[in-house]
């Protein structure tokens, strides 16, 4: 993104003044131009079309696209020596979604390994500060969350999973509830519930600004208290097939002692989350550190099906200084309660409570068309303009959101004296894995459920239907893979769909060198880790050396 | 004030002496040094509890516990991350209380060495959140699991409590279950009740092509 | 071998509770002398250069001399330490068990001199013999005649009291041992205060080493230049050595101070089990810095082993052969220490217990070069961090096994 002549830091500091009244500037295009214009999902040149595989012809992040058609990072040879482990469900990936479809698998009955690349709940559902959506006021109902998610979406959802998952929101509370999960109650002991952007019905229930590290640590509990097997630093590197294609397992690299390990399983659930740490079109993400999207190459090379693989969502406020805290998120409630983005001349320019897509896309051109705040090599921001909302509420900071407050403490700027520079962080991954409404995929026995399934939100995601998604569709997967245990066993169990992928590469010309998934973000520099040793390392070489 | 242009402070991080700007946390100076550095990483917003390291500043002879993530590079400043795993040791399903007039008695068997705290203050120190946690436990052990749990809001299951209790305690998951319990036998919220005897008896279904959900109806 | 047991272990000494069995041995000369003047005490012990024979070192006679100046308290106390947790110390048992009124005399002569009315025998509770033995020695002399001559001359009565301590590791340490007496949990404290000026109940207070207070009898009826000449070179008095491991006969030898780490395991120990090679010695704690073979020479005194940046501690010599696993080792004493933390200072908790967690990854072939290097970087970051010794004494263990062993590190990790 090209960003020219912004008004330096200092400079709208000192100019920037709190202000009880700001007119909202009458806007200059319609929000779908504004989209095309601006919205990083439109940009041409980071667009590809994919080349291999089930979804050849669509068109693809070039970032994404590169990994969907990378070389696997082990080949046959590898798994020389590696043990084999059976078990009826392999859940891969320790946030909500993984640890939702495990404790419903093993509750009813089934065998279940749960495999995470770092530990049990280090995942973006522990971030998630908004809330959870579920129609419980008198004033809401199922219906109204349907077309409410299928609007902001774009319509491009399907309908049938919306409607599955909207039904379940209040018994997805209740299934919290009976984990141990709290939400905040009013004196009745009501649930208390708010508006998430682009709604038409108070939906959100919350606990305080922390419902995701709520969510997680009781469901982290719940799972380390079942006879759930949960193994961590297992980071899957392939799925296992079998003799009819369908998924059989998967090969997970145990990053304590350095060594392969082929997990077979009746049935897999994908639940490993999203793709920030892509940092696609080198943008700053409020991700975890994980997130690199590595359970849709897997799925991918075994012949799913994906969707929406060119939408992403960008949270308006991501924080853009200082550098440490680039990118981490300011949750959307600011912008509920009435604060304003203001431009380098102090203007508003867009209506804030707008869909988060049309939100960021109106900052990226005030950006890009000079009118932003920019500090040298490129850092460029709009203000969020906190201390008028503290200005015309006085003390709803400190009442509301003592989160941001803490993150104000961490930058060195007090939120009620200074504005935010703020700008877009890559926040959400819109598609994925196409799924129905049990979770499964299009290959049999492979499920996906979380951020990493797609078709539930269509091209852009409405605050809390995140959190919905991951119990409502987990829960799904789990029971229905766990109701497969019984089917027969595999006859063979192999990696055989790698060479279909290796020849379909070769011909279409892709290069090799890159491999995938990713597993970890190019800045940890996994593959250089003495720790480690990188996987290229791993077990065969050890075996040349002695 | 970009990294490039600010005076670098010199930091030790796992035994590599590194050059950063101090506007990095200490993961982002490892990072910024070109070290590599994967265990112990999470969420990168102080949220997840992964990154725990030892530090000590410059001339000071106290070693804390923080989070390498929220911790910002100091000029002589070491840093050594704590990377181990903390597998609980208490199992227990909360199924299996049958009762709520019963849950402090459980809870006695479940964590029988909640009792046994020595008032060290080790828990409390280790907290990087600053949790009164040794008073939770106390409160806890008293049955008072709705004002024990309120202490550990912002508790993140770092662990750091855990292993600095030499009585082996697990203090963090004391607080959790004391959280646990609230919500299990307490949370009754009637209007989510009463929203779920409305789809019990069909009264709310979806239709999936609903005149809300037309593009056409819904473009204002 | 003539030089063996001269003192504290010698065989008339060895007559148990039996009060009338010490006076006949020549008990109660020493206290003779000191009820005749007290004030002579102090002088004396310093010209003998007795020293704190628990592991300081510290010259007795200063310590004492702190509490003696406290002339304002009515109170104060004398903590008699028999703790004794360490592994590979167990000198104090024999004490105890075998000459108990040796302690009470000596324990009395240092009440005389410093005005103390309340003695404390401390001892660790797994040592049953021994707080038996003490109970009835104690009670012996509480009917005795000496009792009302003390209390004439100290001018005040005396309590005598055997208090079996929490078992605690850490309840050996000064401050942790008024915390315990007090009734608490045997956290150390900070100090200053120090506990000559504000100890038990904020009383003047005393703290010395059962093996400390066993030859005050002996210089008392000897005199300072008898106990000079017990030492060798420039050291004073007799050192009970415990020696273990991998020697031909382990066991608890009174030697003279400043014996040679050679002479104590050949002439003494019957050299190494199976002429095997010696690789180390774990000193005192055992929380110092690892002796080797080219230390072999050593004088086994305070000044001689600080020369060689170890310690003598306690005295207790735990001597491992080329056939001995220094990472298993040093990975089961880290694992005590990291058992042993009182809590209070979560970097001792926490890091002992990280340490125990790499050593024991390492030692099991689990380890990586990055757990190694964590392992050394917890010795960079971790010394003085701690309000006692005690994580300062672990790190010193690991350090010198680092420096000495490297190689048996490096063979064990994986990768």
């Amino acid at each position: 993104m090209t960003v020219s002549n912004g008004t330096p830091y200092s400079e709208a500091l000192s100019a920037y003044q709190a202000s009880a009244a700001r007119p909202l500037k009458p806007a200059g295009d319609d929000t779908q131009t504004l989209l095309e214009q601006y919205h990083p999902d439109y940009r041409a040149d980071t667009l590809d079309t994919i080349k291999v595989g089930p979804n050849s012809g669509d068109r693809c992040h070039r970032q994404l696209a590169e990994l969907l058609q990378a070389d696997a990072r082990i080949d046959e040879a590898d798994l020389a020596g590696a043990p084999v482990v059976k078990t009826d469900v392999l859940v891969i990936g320790g946030g909500g979604a993984g640890c939702a479809a495990a404790l419903v698998a093993r509750q009813a009955g089934a065998e279940v390994i749960l495999a995470t690349k770092l530990r049990l709940g280090d995942s973006n559902t522990v971030m998630a500060e908004g809330g959870i959506q579920a129609s419980i006021e008198k004033s809401d109902t199922p219906q109204m969350h349907f077309d409410d998610t299928l609007k902001a979406g774009h319509f491009n959802a399907e309908r049938e999973l919306v409607a599955a998952m909207v039904k379940d929101g209040p018994d997805v509370i209740r299934w919290l509830i009976q984990q141990g999960m709290q939400f905040d109650l009013d004196e009745f002991g009501d649930l208390l519930t708010r508006r998430a952007g682009g709604t038409s019905a108070n939906r959100v229930c919350y606990y305080r600004d922390y419902t995701g590290l709520e969510m997680m640590r009781v469901l982290r509990e719940a799972v380390q208290n079942s006879d759930i097997d949960v193994w961590d630093y297992s980071p899957a590197v392939e799925l296992l097939a079998n003799e009819s294609g369908h998924c059989a397992g998967a090969v997970l690299s145990n990053l304590k002692n350095c060594s392969y390990v082929q997990v077979v399983a009746k049935t897999v659930i994908i639940a490993t989350g999203g793709i920030g740490r892509m940092h696609l079109n080198g943008f700053p993400t409020s991700n975890h550190f994980g997130a690199t999207g590595d359970g849709l190459i897997l799925a991918y090379r075994l012949g799913a099906k994906l969707r929406e693989l060119d939408s992403f969502q960008y949270h308006p406020t991501g924080l853009a200084w200082p550098q440490h805290l680039a990118g981490s998120l300011i949750t959307e409630g600011v912008r509920s309660a009435g604060t304003w983005l203001l431009n380098g001349h102090g203007e508003r320019f867009i209506d804030e409570l707008l869909p988060r897509d049309v939100v960021a896309a109106a900052i990226l051109r005030e950006c890009a068309e000079g009118r932003g705040i920019t500090i040298e090599d490129g850092v460029c921001g709009v203000w969020l303009d906190t201390p008028g909302l503290e200005l015309r509420n006085p003390g709803i900071l400190q009442q509301r959101f003592p989160k941001l407050l803490n993150l104000g403490k961490k930058a060195g700027i007090d939120p009620s004296r200074s504005p935010l520079l703020i700008y877009p962080t890559l926040h959400y991954q819109n598609g994925g894995v196409v799924i129905d409404a049990n979770g499964a995929t299009t290959v049999p026995g492979l499920y996906c459920v979380g951020e990493a399934s797609g078709g539930i939100h269509g091209k852009n995601r409405i605050m809390g239907n995140a959190l919905l998604e991951i119990i409502s569709f987990g829960r799904r997967a789990g029971e229905h893979a766990a109701a497969q245990r019984h089917n027969k066993g595999h006859k063979q169990v192999g990696l055989e769909h790698l060479s279909r992928l290796r020849r379909e590469l070769t011909i279409s010309g892709m290069p090799m060198e890159r491999k995938s998934p990713m597993l970890f973000p190019d800045c940890a520099k996994f593959d250089d880790d003495a720790d480690y040793d990188g996987l290229r390392r791993h077990r065969r070489n050890k075996v040349t050396q002695e | 004030m970009s990294a490039e242009n600010q005076q670098l402070v010199n930091v030790v991080i796992d035994g590599k002496a590194i050059q950063a700007p101090p506007s990095l946390s200490v993961i982002q100076a490892l990072w910024h040094a070109g070290y590599p550095r994967v265990k112990g990483v999470g969420c990168l917003e102080g949220v997840c509890g992964s990154c725990r390291v030892l530090v000590r500043r410059e001339g000071q002879e106290k070693v804390g516990m923080e989070l390498g993530c929220q911790t910002l590079v100091e000029e002589g400043m070491q840093v050594l991350f704590l990377v181990f795993p903390n597998p609980t040791h208490h199992h227990y399903e909360l199924g299996e209380i049958k009762n709520s007039w019963d849950v402090q008695a459980e809870f006695h068997r479940i964590f029988p060495e909640a009792n046994s705290c020595r008032h060290c203050g080790g828990c409390y120190s280790a907290c990087p959140k600053n949790i009164n946690v040794e008073l939770g436990v106390k409160l806890a052990g008293e049955g008072r699991f709705r004002e024990a749990g309120e202490l550990f809001v912002e508790c993140i299951m770092c662990n750091l409590c855990m292993t600095g209790c030499p009585e082996a305690i697990a203090p963090n998951h004391v607080g959790l279950f004391a959280r646990r319990v609230t919500a299990y036998f307490h949370a009754r919220p009637s209007n989510l009740i009463h929203r779920l005897e409305l789809l019990r008896k069909g009264e709310l279904e979806v239709d999936c092509n609903s005149p809300g959900s037309q593009p056409d109806n819904a473009a204002n | 071998m003539s030089q063996l047991n001269q003192v504290l272990l010698h065989e008339s000494n060895r007559v148990g509770a039996d009060l009338e069995a010490w006076f006949a041995a020549a008990g109660g000369q020493g206290l003779a002398k000191a009820l005749a003047a007290p004030e002579a005490i102090i002088p004396l012990i310093r010209e003998a250069g007795l020293r704190g024979l628990g592991g300081s070192g510290f010259p007795t006679y200063k310590k004492w001399g702190f509490v003696a100046a406290q002339s304002n308290s009515k109170e104060k106390y004398l903590i008699c330490n028999g703790n004794e947790d360490e592994p590979g110390t167990f000198k104090d048992r024999i004490l105890l068990q075998q000459a108990p009124h040796q302690v009470i005399e000596g324990a009395t002569i240092t009440a005389l001199a410093c005005g103390i009315n309340h003695i404390i025998f401390y001892i660790n509770p797994d040592q049953q013999k021994s707080i038996e033995a003490m109970r009835e020695a104690v009670s012996q002399w509480q009917a005795s005649e000496q009792i009302a001559a003390i209390e004439k001359v100290l001018g005040k009565t005396i309590e005598y009291r055997v208090l079996p301590s929490s078992g605690h590791y850490i309840g050996g340490e000064e401050t942790a041992a008024i915390e315990s007496v007090e009734g608490k949990f045997p956290f150390p404290r900070g100090k200053p205060p120090f506990p000559a000026e504000s100890g038990v109940h904020g009383c003047p207070t005393l703290i010395n080493n059962m093996e400390t207070l066993s030859n005050v009898p002996h210089i008392l009826r000897n005199g300072a230049e008898w106990f000079q000449g017990l030492g060798l070179g420039a050291s004073t008095g007799t050192k009970i050595y415990c020696l273990t491991g991998d020697v031909l006969y382990p066991g608890a030898y009174e030697l003279p101070m400043g014996t040679p780490l050679s002479t104590l395991i050949n002439d003494y120990g019957g050299g190494m089990l199976l002429d095997k090679k010696l690789k180390a010695v774990f000193t005192g704690g055992p929380s110092n810095t690892l002796l080797t073979p080219k230390d072999l020479d050593v004088p086994l005194d305070y000044e001689s082993v600080r020369e060689r940046q170890s310690s003598l501690g306690t005295g207790a010599m735990i001597v491992i052969s080329e056939g001995t696993g220094i990472v298993k080792r040093v990975s089961e004493y880290v694992s005590f220490f990291a058992h042993s933390s009182c809590g209070q200072c979560p970097p001792c908790k926490t890091g002992t217990h990280y340490a125990a967690l790499l050593l024991s990854k390492i030692d099991t072939g689990q380890g990586s070069r990055a757990d190694l290097d964590a392992l050394e970087n917890l010795c960079t970051i971790l010394p003085g961090a701690g309000r006692c010794h005690m994580l300062d004494g672990a790190l010193k263990v690991m350090e010198s096994s680092l420096y000495h062993f490297r190689h048996e590190y490096e063979q064990a990790l994986v990768l």
